[in-house]
């Protein structure tokens, strides 16, 4: 029976593929159907061909300016997330003291806890504080939850790090800010990085706690929403299919300039 | 404490000792490290030997004493402006930076713009002139272990620390930069303060070896005289391996104290005991298993007179090339050893054979016997 | 008076030595902590004390809000929505398993079969990441259509109607069913699964399967004896990614069901967005943190993995 035999000896690879199609099916969908042209509302069936949409990708009103605003807070909130992260991991990989445990609880939970409950909460303190809703109230959510986040990539980036290159640093007549900017930033800098992208994917798809918080603001996932209820332009799988391709394009660029980089030096 | 102006090179610690908490890692401990030299801290894990080396390159501070380079006081001195460099366990390279910033980074932390052609000229000294773009990844663990020492050296420091340089490397290639460590020292004619936990190491390449245990100098000495005349057990058992007996001490006749073991007489010059040798009272004597000769009982009228001599049976021998190595049950003591050179092999000495181990009175050294017996023997290490 | 108790010692010439200066201030840690710390706890933790007060507030948009204790929106809340949380944690739980099962394979393909494509597959699983979610899960809209491929497929073959038999569909639709929204939430959680179990994977020395080989175990009891419980850290940490987010969603429950699918996310949504009715939402939001905490600490406590964090 050499096909059962096959089968069983390829049994994972073929699981493992079901799931990876499962995980990209979507996305195919998503490119297909940017290019419907939908007879209704909404862009759910195939009609026909179209590169309409692709051809004024702005065409809906206000897509653009939530992809813009969306873009800014990801932005923003990336910068302040990464740096109050940053000095947060370092101080607990490097150094002792009190409280450390109540610290280190306060950095797990907001990863441990449904979005639903933080926005909710969060929305009770703005409401009782009287916050305009808005950009600012979206920006300060998102640098709360995506903190955590940057919090346990830099520190193991960190914790990985052999102590004994700082030291050989100070050795070797770099003081304090010498070893810092010479040896431990750039050692860090991946986790620092890692953080960053995460921070950045994260806000910039984040929909519940946006939901609550930005009162009339409209950031993208926010339009995609309430297209879901009004009707679905073409647009919004323009945009969906072009960052799918963005990504996927600069990781790949970036791997192929890493490996010859590599390939060069051995 | 008297100073010359020109031993800058010099290394002196007065009364320096480390505490962390309630552990005592370094207790008050003095020590002079002339310029020039070659100077080996050995001792096991955990002896203190590294937070010694840390105190002087300046990575730790000492709870109590002072740390001097010649007649400059750099106790309270950050590492990064004393002239003493460090070549790390495991090297610490900068795995971010190739080999030559490597190299060039102590010259480039102190403000010196033109470094390629003193960086070259180190490359080429320990013959990595081609590596110079590599990463450190990228190099074996020996041409690692290069980039570390042209790292530390580059900047001529007074005192070069290695700490376990060569731990990391196998045993051919430890032998290789041995060597080599001790070319580049006589070459260069800086103080190198090296740490191991490799006796032979040590011995080697030091001129000067302070054995530590328990956070204090055990003794401190030539390797030759520490491994002749070994002054505790655990120098004793630390270096290579000692038979240590117990004795009582009977008479002293001259220059010579006459001990009584079992029912024979040991002989021990006074000068080489370092316990209070009192009329009965208790004394370790020691004697290296390849200072002992072994002669088969039947033939132990032709030992000569004056020699010291152990009667005892073979437990077990085992062949090694060079020697035989004998495991001797005597009555005074179980398990000695004993090394033969395989010159002219007697074929009777084997297992089960009565024996006389005898050996000359000059290579006997006494120990107090209050100390723990065992100390330093590889088994207490590694507990 | 700080004079009293904090007076420096007097400096006599025999004093033994100089104090070293500190290198390391014994401050910077908090320096460094504050900013972030302080983030979080005013818009994380005093947030949650804030909506624990709201729940036992009574009152009305109109009058404004008192604390007056009132534990009963509590018991209220639970007795008309406990369908809503028995819906969530059952959604969530089957989403887990089934990511749990779908994600267990590809992660193992990427840490040991995948070879020189490891690179390109893990790619492949983080990008969908940068296409919005919302425009993936309205994407299932499609797929699942009622007159679509998938549908009818599994209408010939008659699996409808089993499914329908066990209540997980409704006639010849997926769509608006909770099959839907599992699937949906499997979609949406699946990456949070396979990273963390690919990474405990991928640290398991590929000697130890041939270890176990070489002891006679068969490839499946490789996995079960070997594989499987090194990998238990990330199991652990898959489905604590992947139930935490989904018990509190409900954007597939919108998206992809119907009014019978409503988890307690959209409860709590509602409630505070439309009927703007905030001690029932808080309370609600309140008892969803508790159950949560709760059975994460239980489940951590019983799968012997205290140091995720």
């Amino acid at each position: 029976m050499p096909f059962v035999n096959w089968l069983k000896r390829h049994l994972v690879v073929i699981a493992g593929l079901l799931t990876l199609a499962y995980l990209l099916l979507p996305n195919v969908i998503v490119t297909v159907f940017s290019f419907n042209q939908p007879k209704g509302r909404f862009n759910y069936e195939w009609q026909r061909f179209s590169t309409d949409a692709w051809q004024d990708p702005c065409g809906v009103a206000g897509m653009c300016g939530s992809l813009s605003l969306s873009l800014q807070i990801a932005l923003w909130a990336t910068v302040g997330a990464t740096i109050l992260g940053t000095m947060i991991a370092f101080a607990l990989v490097r150094y002792r003291f009190r409280a450390r445990g109540a610290v280190s609880s306060l950095i797990f939970l907001p990863m441990a806890m449904p979005e639903v409950v933080m926005a909710a909460s969060l929305l009770t303190l703005f409401l009782n504080m009287g916050a305009q809703l808005g950009f600012w109230t979206v920006l300060i959510a998102h640098i709360m939850f995506c903190l955590s986040f940057v919090v346990t990539a830099v520190k193991a980036r960190v914790m990985s790090m052999d102590p004994r290159l700082e030291e050989a640093a100070r050795d070797l007549y770099a003081g304090p800010v010498q070893t810092f900017l010479r040896v431990t930033l750039p050692i860090a800098a991946p986790g620092i990085a890692a953080g960053a992208l995460l921070s950045f994917a994260l806000s910039f798809d984040d929909f519940i706690i946006t939901n609550f918080n930005a009162g009339s603001t409209v950031t993208f996932p926010m339009f995609v929403w309430g297209s879901a209820q009004r009707g679905t332009p073409v647009q919004i799988n323009v945009i969906g299919t072009a960052m799918f391709l963005v990504a996927v394009l600069l990781v790949l660029v970036s791997m192929v300039v890493g490996n010859r980089r590599n390939k060069q030096k051995a | 404490m008297k100073t010359t102006p020109d031993n800058s090179g010099d290394v002196r610690l007065s009364g320096i000792s480390k505490t962390y908490g309630s552990f005592t890692a370094v207790h008050p401990l003095d020590l002079t490290v002339p310029e020039g030299s070659f100077f080996a801290l050995l001792g096991a894990s955990g002896c203190g030997k590294t937070t010694t080396l840390r105190m002087i390159a300046g990575l730790e501070e000492p709870t109590t004493g002072t740390v001097r380079l010649g007649d400059q006081d750099v106790t309270h001195l950050p590492p990064y402006k004393r002239p003493v460099n460090t070549v790390f366990q495991s090297y610490a390279l900068f795995p971010h930076l190739d080999i030559f910033e490597n190299v060039a980074f102590g010259l480039r932390r102190r403000g010196i713009k033109s470094v390629k052609k003193q960086v070259e000229e180190m490359l080429e000294l320990v013959q990595l002139g081609e590596q110079a773009r590599k990463k450190p990844h990228q190099l074996s663990g020996g041409q690692q272990q290069r980039v570390a020492v042209a790292r530390a050296l580059i900047n001529h420091p007074k005192v070069l620390l290695l700490d376990e340089p060569l731990g990391a490397l196998d045993l051919k290639l430890r032998r290789q930069m041995q060597l080599e460590l001790k070319r580049i020292q006589t070459e260069v004619g800086i103080t190198f303060v090296h740490v191991t936990h490799d006796q032979e190491e040590a011995m080697t390449m030091a001129d000067t070896v302070a054995v530590m245990n328990g956070g204090r100098v055990e003794q401190l000495g030539a390797p030759a005289d520490l491994y002749e005349n070994p002054r505790t057990t655990f120098v004793a058992n630390f270096l290579g391996t000692s038979n240590l007996i117990e004795a009582e001490v009977d008479t002293k006749s001259g220059e010579d104290i006459v001990l009584k073991a079992g029912g024979g007489k040991l002989v021990l010059p006074e000068a080489r005991c370092s316990a209070p040798a009192t009329s009965g009272g208790k004394v370790l004597v020691g004697i290296r298993p390849e200072k002992i000769s072994l002669t088969h009982a039947d033939d132990a009228g032709s030992i000569p007179a004056g020699r010291n001599r152990l009667t005892g049976t073979i437990a077990d021998a085992s062949f090694i090339g060079v020697s035989t190595q004998y495991v001797i049950d005597s009555p005074v003591c179980d398990e000695l050893s004993v090394y033969v050179q395989n010159v002219e092999r007697d074929g009777r000495l084997v297992p089960g054979a009565d024996v006389v181990l005898h050996w000359s009175p000059a290579h006997t050294f006494g120990l107090d016997a209050a100390q723990d017996i065992d100390a330093g023997t590889e088994e207490e290490v590694a507990a | 008076m700080s004079t009293l108790t904090e007076a420096p010692p007097p400096l006599s010439p025999t004093a033994p030595e100089k104090k070293p200066p500190r290198r390391r201030g014994r401050f910077t840690p908090y320096w460094l902590l504050l900013p972030g710390i302080l983030w979080l706890v005013v818009f994380f933790a005093l947030p949650m004390i804030y909506q624990a007060s709201t729940s036992v507030q009574t009152g009305s948009l109109e009058e404004g809000y008192k604390v007056t204790w009132h534990f009963a929106t509590y018991w209220d809340a639970l007795s008309e929505y406990w369908p809503q949380f028995l819906r969530s944690v059952f959604y969530a739980a089957a989403a887990t398993v089934l990511c749990l099962l779908l994600g267990y394979p590809l992660a193992y393909l990427i840490a040991f079969r995948a070879g020189r494509w490891r690179n390109l597959i893990m790619i492949l699983v983080i990008a969908p990441f940068f296409t919005s979610f919302l425009i993936r899960t309205l994407a299932w809209k499609t797929i699942l259509a009622d007159n679509g491929v998938v549908v009818q497929t599994l209408g010939s073959l008659h699996v409808l109607d089993v499914t329908s038999w066990l209540g997980w569909t409704a006639g010849d639709r997926v769509l608006a069913t909770p099959l839907a929204v599992v699937c949906g939430l499997t979609y949406n959680f699946l990456p949070f699964m396979i990273l963390p179990l690919y990474t405990s994977l991928e640290r398991i020395d590929g000697r130890l399967h041939e270890a176990a080989g070489d002891l006679y175990a068969r490839p499946w009891t490789t996995f079960r004896k070997v594989t499987f419980p090194l990998s238990m850290p990330g199991v652990v940490s898959g489905t604590l990614l992947t139930f935490i987010p989904a018990a509190g969603d409900y954007v597939n429950a919108e998206l992809l069901g119907s009014t019978d699918t409503r988890m307690i996310g959209n409860v709590i949504q509602t409630q505070f967005l439309r009927i703007l009715d905030y001690p029932t939402a808080a309370a609600l939001s309140f008892i969803l943190m508790a159950a949560i905490l709760a059975m994460v600490t239980l489940y951590i406590r019983r799968s012997g993995t205290e140091d995720l964090v």
